[in-house]
């Protein structure tokens, strides 16, 4: 059964001729077979090309001419005369050894598919998703029902009383004991906002969002706003990546390498660091927006316009062809429990494990900053633009936050709420500065790894100011239409 | 260390096949192509042999167009390498065994491992696994990765194909 030589398809006379020309010219010992490396030089392989220039010195000039007369000879490219040769071979096979019992109707599932992907029917379904599954899961119960459990009952009634009780009588040093209890402290504040805000809402996300995922909902959500997508330079295939963001943008800065040209990747590390909020953001302004729905619903208006507008430009200024969109559909599934836990799990490990030092480090650094007034000096400079924007300035201590990272200063926002020092007009303003502003500093370095130093500084400059640029036009408009939210 | 490489198109279930393979979730396994981007490994006793699996980001063919084949591209000329799982949907064996045919032009050694058979079987579509080893000149093996079918008989395959390359 086990041969020592690879089986050969035939290609086309012209093409055999080639490879056999090619293959005497290739004298460098490569790692694959001299004949597969030739059918990739054919089709004009740039990685395989550039490793042949370097090691044929003498015989690349001739081997790159055979492959320009190789192609003279076909009025399609030659990668697609190959691959039909390779499918016709494939076809032979599988006839021989596959056979079919006669087909049923359509299945249920396979009539759900299709309606999925209709644009009239799919819309209702994709907002009964999202109604579904983000607000009502997400926002109501992990946002709501437990957060308001963990952050009022477990942290405020007894870990916090507790632990200041406990630091107060073990040490001595008032400043000491700012660094753990106080009003920044790493127990009162750090781990606080981790587990009792942002542990509850990113967990049910991750949730809801892996048993989207095992559906295959997903490629039909692609299939579904692919038009809409290409009028801001991408394809429906930037959906996954996009759609991940609302988990973590970091992760799906990364992934954004499934997307086929640089400009679709640029455009969509821009979309995601300026317009697309993380779940930890986003439940977090669920639940400081829960009881306006009004409120809500202007800082949905202004994202979405701002995605599109931007996008739009993006793709009008930077020079490219357009996306072009071939996705596999695969077939709806019923989501296994076991892999929808142990994904979560898996997820909110490195989310968690990212995010949990950062925000310790962020009482430290606020701990060494008020004891050396540098913490005040930049509040006191980030209370400007804090103005600009008609907030109050204790807000400029959550924008402060925010440079740690966006959920972590929405958090500081759900503070100030809590004490009743934000208008509804204030708190939409500064809910839709705080989802533009810059993404946190995990993200800033995912995108300055995956799209290079100058790239990733434009990017996050260029949100820098839209952010605060849009809460002021924002700002100016609300009062100026005498618009209380 | 042996190194054994999973490949394919993209949402065919290699991640869970080296879940399964290495009895671990080191692997995230979604329902759409293009869950894996980075390469995820690990180690696995398979009879007398130790190997090193590595899961790499899907691929359709083995000239590459994304820049994730070619990671996956990449991977698979690396010559640590000393074998390839070739996974696809059983479903869909015509379109996909065009990768298998690059990869043995290629010289690279070779498992077919017709993954998903569950679906295939409900949709009545039945494959001789032997006429196609015969066809094919290597090791075709059928599994439902997500159930862990065939992954002993897998297993028995991989073992005897190393032991006759090496």
């Amino acid at each position: 059964m086990l041969e020592k030589f690879p089986k050969k398809i035939g290609y086309e006379d012209p093409l055999e001729i080639r490879l056999s020309e090619l293959e005497a010219l290739l004298l460098s010992d490569y790692r694959i077979s001299k004949r597969a490396l030739s059918i990739l030089l054919l089709q004009e392989d740039r990685e395989m090309m550039e490793m042949v220039k370097g090691r044929e010195k003498e015989n690349s000039p001739r081997i790159f001419e055979i492959i320009a007369a190789a192609q003279q000879h076909y009025h399609q490219p030659l990668s697609y005369i190959i691959s039909q040769c390779r499918q016709r071979e494939a076809s032979r096979i599988a006839a021989k050894v596959m056979s079919f019992e006669p087909q049923r109707t359509a299945t249920f599932k396979e009539r759900l598919s299709k309606i999925m992907m209709n644009p009239v029917i799919g819309a209702p379904i994709l907002l009964a998703v999202l109604y579904y599954g983000l607000y009502k899961f997400v926002g109501g119960f992990g946002a709501g029902i437990l957060v308001d459990f963990l952050e009022n009952k477990v942290f405020d009634g007894y870990v916090n009383p507790f632990m200041i009780r406990l630091v107060d009588s073990v040490i001595p040093f008032k400043l000491l004991r700012e660094l753990l209890t106080g009003q920044y402290g790493i127990v009162t504040m750090g781990i606080r906002y981790a587990v009792g805000i942002i542990l509850p809402i990113v967990a049910t996300f991750f949730f809801a969002f892996a048993v989207v995922e095992d559906t295959g909902y997903l490629p039909r959500l692609a299939m579904l706003i692919d038009r809409l997508f290409k009028k801001i330079g991408l394809s429906g295939r930037a959906v996954i990546p996009l759609v991940l963001g609302f988990g973590c943008s970091t992760m799906a800065t990364m992934v954004t390498r499934t997307l086929p040209s640089k400009r679709e990747r640029i455009i969509a590390t821009l979309l995601l660091a300026l317009a697309v909020p993380c779940s930890a953001q986003m439940g977090v302004i669920l639940a400081l927006l829960g009881d306006k729905p009004m409120g809500l619903v202007v800082w949905l208006g202004i994202i979405m316009a701002v995605f599109l507008f931007v996008g739009f430009l993006a793709a009008k200024i930077m020079p490219g062809e357009l996306p072009s969109f071939y996705m596999e559909i695969p077939p709806l599934r019923f989501p296994q429990l076991s892999n929808v836990l142990r994904k979560t799990a898996s997820r909110l490990k490195w989310y968690f494990l990212e995010i949990f030092p950062l925000f310790i480090l962020a009482s430290i650094f606020i701990w060494i900053g008020q004891i050396t007034r540098l913490f005040y000096f930049s509040v006191r400079i980030l209370e400007y633009p804090a103005r600009w924007i008609g907030l109050p300035k204790e807000s400029a201590v959550a924008f402060l936050f925010g440079f740690f990272r966006r959920d972590y200063g929405a958090a500081g926002l759900y503070d100030l709420k809590k004490v009743g020092l934000l208008t509804g007009n204030q708190l939409v303003v500064a809910c839709i500065t705080l989802t533009l502003f810059l993404p946190c500093i995990a993200q800033l370095l995912m995108n300055i790894k995956e799209r290079g130093m100058r790239m990733g500084a434009a990017i996050s400059v260029f949100v820098l100011f839209f952010s605060f640029s849009i809460g002021y036009v924002v700002n100016i408009i609300l009062t100026l239409a005498n618009v209380h939210l | 260390m042996k190194k054994i490489a999973i490949t394919g198109s993209p949402n065919v279930g290699k991640s869970v096949l080296f879940n399964g393979l290495t009895h671990t979730y080191n692997a995230v396994v979604s329902n759409y192509p293009g869950t894996t981007v980075e390469v995820t490994s690990g180690k696995v006793r398979i009879g007398s042999y130790e190997f090193e699996i590595v899961d790499t980001p899907g691929m359709y063919s083995l000239y590459p167009i994304t820049e994730e084949e070619k990671v996956a591209r990449s991977i698979l000329l690396d010559r640590s390498v000393c074998l390839i799982l070739h996974v696809i949907d059983a479903k869909n064996l015509e379109r996909m065994l065009g990768l298998t045919m690059q990869l043995q032009e290629a010289g690279l050694n070779v498992i077919l491992v017709l993954n998903i058979m569950d679906e295939a079987r409900k949709l009545g579509i039945s494959i001789d696994i032997d006429a196609l080893e015969k066809e094919l000149g290597i090791p075709v093996a059928a599994t439902v990765s997500t159930t862990g079918e065939g992954l002993d008989s897998l297993r028995g395959k991989i073992e005897d194909y190393v032991r006759k390359i090496s």
